[in-house]
This record gives structure tokens, sequence and C-alpha cells, in this order.
């Protein structure tokens, strides 16, 4: 059965005799062609820093990624090197992928002192799917989605990721925990 | 005799190396160049050597390592021998059409008259179609004995669209044969001296008819039904790898030089310069001597012909990158409901006008 769409276009004799508007195609194709090519010479030539094109060239040159990038997640360290992390075990809860591996240590009621802190903290990158539940989920502004993307690696044991390759100063995290706070509003809970 | 020989040897091995030796690899770096500039972008440039990457140039050689070292697989069901063969006849005509292009008028060297053109036939134009034809049983074969649908769909494709568009094809280049009455390209050439003898001026509808159709011819965008690859992978080449691929690749880029070259040849004065006939140039050489000032008009020539001919193929890249693909019964109601008739229209108006002015 012949199925015809209407799909409301009217165009001129002028549009529908095709040639002409093929013209201004190529027109316009043509004119990016040339500015390029000779936009590209003083930048070969050394005479000129920008090129005029989005391309990167991505392991020499690279881009700051948005604050809102979702990378590996990684664990906040106190200025007197713990980590932040209580071992609620909430975020091993949420993860949908269930690649975070939680085993909590406790003193035994000294004060002063930290109470609850993750004897062992493994995330295995190879399951994680950077959905960033866990950095939700967290009570403690303990775990967050850093900006580092490049954990590709040969041997799939190798991103399995413990304790302490995963913490990370917190003040180097300070950009993302002020996102973090605009967007879940924690101090509302 | 020896020098007749020696003679169209070297204009042999001279087009051998210009479309096998230049044209085809280079041509695979312009493609990717021109669309990346085209497209705002960088284009391939990581291929390199010792550190030099030659704005991506080495792709070329790293294309041809990939290529043939491959493997070169040929699937379960398949006729091995059609298989095996179908690339080389979509090569060898691509190829072989180069037998009669002149890339170069007449000229005496050493009191001999030297035709650069590899053999002057009587019926060259037809020759090219009838061997540029031949190519679409390479396409055909291809696909169908490659025992995989979306090859087999991508051959019948091939098939009807060669079939829709030879026939405008040959249509327009009748009106060019009653212009210029006579079938040698060579003559066709060397008629169009006076700029305003340009087969454009005298068949602007046939010029622009016989490119769409030629492009068509050469299954490129926006005429790439049979190779669409976002409807049959990759067409009737689909199961090909390593230098069987590279062949059918190589016979499309030659099929781009030759349409370059005939469009050039029949439309745009093939090797002469505006306003300026040979005998101006020849005159300006004088002080070199009757074989010296020849010569240097030939490879004037030459540098002109093969300048025309660089821009219609950057023109044929201009295309394929701007335009959208048809939709296949787009293709068939463009050949035969408008160029068809077109092209009928064309010989008609051409007869007309030559018997009124004559
Ligand atoms: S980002 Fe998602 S998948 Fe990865 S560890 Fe956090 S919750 Fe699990
Ligand atoms: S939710 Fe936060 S505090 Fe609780 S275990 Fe995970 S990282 Fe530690």
């Amino acid at each position: 059965m012949a199925y015809y769409v209407n799909r409301n276009i009217s165009m001129t004799w002028w549009e529908r005799s095709y040639i002409p508007e093929i013209l201004k195609g190529l027109w316009l194709t043509s004119r990016r062609f040339f500015r390029n090519l000779f936009g590209f010479l003083p930048f070969f030539l050394g005479t000129k820093k920008d090129r005029r094109i989005f391309t990167v060239y991505y392991p020499e040159e690279q881009v700051q990624y948005p604050i809102a990038y979702r990378g590996r997640p990684v664990l906040a360290q106190n200025e007197d090197g713990q980590p932040a992390c209580v071992a609620c075990g909430l975020c091993e809860i949420a993860c949908p992928a269930y690649c975070i591996h939680i085993e909590p240590g406790e003193n035994s009621g000294k004060q002063n002192q930290y109470e609850r802190w993750p004897d062992v903290f493994n995330i295995d990158y190879a399951v994680c799917i950077f959905c960033g539940n866990c950095e939700e989920a967290c009570p403690e502004e303990a775990i967050f989605m850093s900006d580092d993307c490049e954990i590709s690696m040969l041997d799939r044991k190798k991103m399995l990721y413990t304790k302490e390759q995963l913490l990370v100063p917190v003040a180097d995290l300070q950009k993302r925990i002020e996102f973090t706070r605009n967007m879940y509003a924690k101090w509302n809970y | 005799m020896w020098v007749d020989l020696i003679i169209t040897l070297v204009k042999i091995l001279f087009i051998f190396t210009v479309t096998v030796g230049f044209f085809a690899p280079i041509l695979t770096w312009v493609e990717r160049k021109q669309s990346a500039l085209m497209q705002d972008r960088i284009g391939a440039n990581r291929a390199e050597i010792m550190g030099f990457t030659a704005l991506g140039l080495f792709h070329i050689i790293a294309d041809a390592v990939k290529m043939f070292t491959k493997e070169d697989f040929i699937p379960d069901g398949a006729n091995k021998f059609l298989h095996t063969i179908s690339p080389i006849l979509a090569l060898v005509p691509a190829i072989l059409t180069f037998a009669v292009v002149p890339f170069g008028g007449q000229y005496t060297l050493f009191d001999k008259e030297v035709n650069l053109v590899i053999s002057d036939l009587d019926v060259g134009l037809l020759f090219v179609f009838a061997i540029a034809s031949l190519a679409t049983y390479g396409y055909v074969i291809a696909g169908w004995s490659s025992n995989n649908n979306w090859s087999l769909l991508g051959s019948m494709r091939t098939a009807s669209q060669m079939i829709s568009y030879e026939v405008t094809m040959g249509l327009t280049i009748i009106g060019v044969l009653m212009v210029y009455e006579t079938m040698k390209l060579p003559e066709i050439g060397a008629a169009q001296e006076d700029f305003f003898r340009w087969g454009f001026f005298l068949q602007p509808l046939g010029f622009i008819m016989f490119l769409a159709a030629s492009i068509a011819e050469n299954k490129r965008i926006p005429f790439d039904a049979p190779e669409a690859e976002s409807e049959l992978v990759a067409g009737y080449f689909t199961e090909y790898s390593g230098i069987k691929f590279g062949m059918f690749f190589m016979a499309e880029f030659i099929e781009m030089v030759t349409i370059a070259a005939i469009v050039t040849i029949l439309f745009f004065g093939a090797w002469h310069i505006p306003f300026l006939t040979t005998a101006t140039l020849l005159s300006w050489f004088d002080f070199l001597g009757a074989t010296g000032s020849n010569f240097a008009v030939m490879l004037i020539h030459i540098a002109v012909f093969f300048a025309k001919v660089v821009f219609f193929i950057w023109f044929q890249m201009v295309i394929r990158w701007t335009l959208p693909r048809f939709r296949y019964d787009q293709i068939m109601k463009l050949g035969w409901k408008i160029l068809l008739p077109l092209s009928l229209a064309n010989i008609l108006v051409t007869a007309i006008v030559i018997m009124i002015l004559n």
C-alpha cells in the first residue's frame, strides 16, 4: 500500500528546479573549504596560535571538563589524612552496579577520635557505570565524582582501586563539593 | 617503428604513473583532508615517520600496508572464483579507459608527430563508455558471489542505477558529437581552441546532465544507493577485505579521475588555455627552436589539462561532501523522468540550432 507523508513543504519553482539550491550548498561548503585552507596556513607557519578548528588533539591537548562531568568516583581525604567516609554503606547499597566493597573499622569509644572509618574500600572501575548514585547517597560528603576519565587499562584486575588509590585531598574537590551541595541541597535533609 | 613503440610505451607509462601511481593514492588523502576542511575538522594526521606527519600524507603508506597485510577473507558459501575476480573486473576497466583519453594535443618533436593519446581510436568516445560499463559486471558479480543479502541488494541497485544513467550519459554525449562532428577525443579537444567554442558554452545543459550521470555511474554520494552505509552496510563490497577491498576503492578513485578527464575534454576545452591559442603559445617559445618550443608548449598543455582534471576532482569531492544521499526511488525518478527527457530535448534543440545555423 502506498503511503504518502504530507510534510507541509511548499517549494517555489526556483527551489524545485534543484540546481540553484545545489549551487548554494556547494558555495557554502567550498567557502568553508577555502577559509579553512588558508586559515590553516598561519597556524602551521607558527604566526598564529588559534586555528579556528574545534577539534582537539586529544592526548596532547586537553580541555577542562565542566564541573558536572562524572568521571571516576573518588574518596575525599580530610586534612589529617583520614577518609571522610564513615563506612555507613549507603553508597554500597545505592550502587546499581554493585562495584563498591566496604569493610568498616571502628574504635573502642575513645574521645576526640574518628569513630568509624572504612578498613577496606574498593571500587571496581571495570564494573562502575559512572552514574553518580554513590555521590548522591553519601551523607558525609565523602565520595565524589572526579573529572578523571583516563582509567583504561590492559589488565582488568588493575581496575579494582583500593582505598589508598581512591583517596583525594578534600581541597582538590572543593568545586565539586560546592556543585553537589547545590545539586542535592544536602542541608535540607 | 621502434620510435613509435617507445613513444607509445612512454605514454602508457606516464598515464599509468599518473592515475594508479599518483591520483589513486593521493585521492584517499585528499578525500579525508578535504572533507575535514569543509567540516571545520583537522583530518587524518596521526601516521608519522620519525616524528613527521607531513599533513597526514603518510596515511597513504599506512593504508597500503594495512590493505596488503589484512586477512583476505572469503565468506562461507561464496563463489571463490567470482569473488576473487570481481575486484579485478571493476578495476581494470577504470584504468583501461585512459587508453583513449588525450592529455595534450599534437606536437612536432624532432620532425615526428607526437599525439598525446595512447591510442587514437576512431570511436574513442564509444570505447570509453563501452569499457566503463564493463565495470558494472565487476560490481554486480561482487555482490552476487559473496553470499550476503546486503551485497546482493547493493549489486542489484548498482545494476539498475548503471542502466538508468548510462542511457542519459549516452544521449548527452550525442549533443556533443553533433556539435563537434567527431567521435575522436583528441579531435573534440582540438576543436575547442576558441574559448567560446568550449563544450560548456555550446552544451550547458549537456554538461550538467553529463556530470550528474557520471557521478551516478561512479556510485558516489549523492548517488551512492548501491553502497549506502546506513542501509546496506557497505553494499556490494560488504564481504571484501584486504587488497580486494582496496581495489574497489582504487577503481572508484580512478573512475573519478576518468570522469574529470572526460568532462574536461568534452566540455572544458581539454588542454587549451582560454583566449590563448596554440600558435600564440608557440610564438612565445620561438627562441627555443622548433622542437624546443613544441616541447615547452606540450608541457604547458599537459599541466593545464591536469590542472583542469584536478579542479573537477575537487568539484566532485565538494559535491560528495555537500549533498545528502538520494532515496532509491528518487534516483530512479531523476534518471528516467527528468534526465532522460531533458537529454532527448537537448538533442532536439541542438539539432534545430545546428540546422538553422547551416
Ligand atoms: S558511580 Fe554508580 S556505579 Fe560507580 S561506584 Fe558510584 S554508584 Fe556505583
Ligand atoms: S555513603 Fe559515604 S560515608 Fe557512607 S560508606 Fe559510602 S562513602 Fe562512606
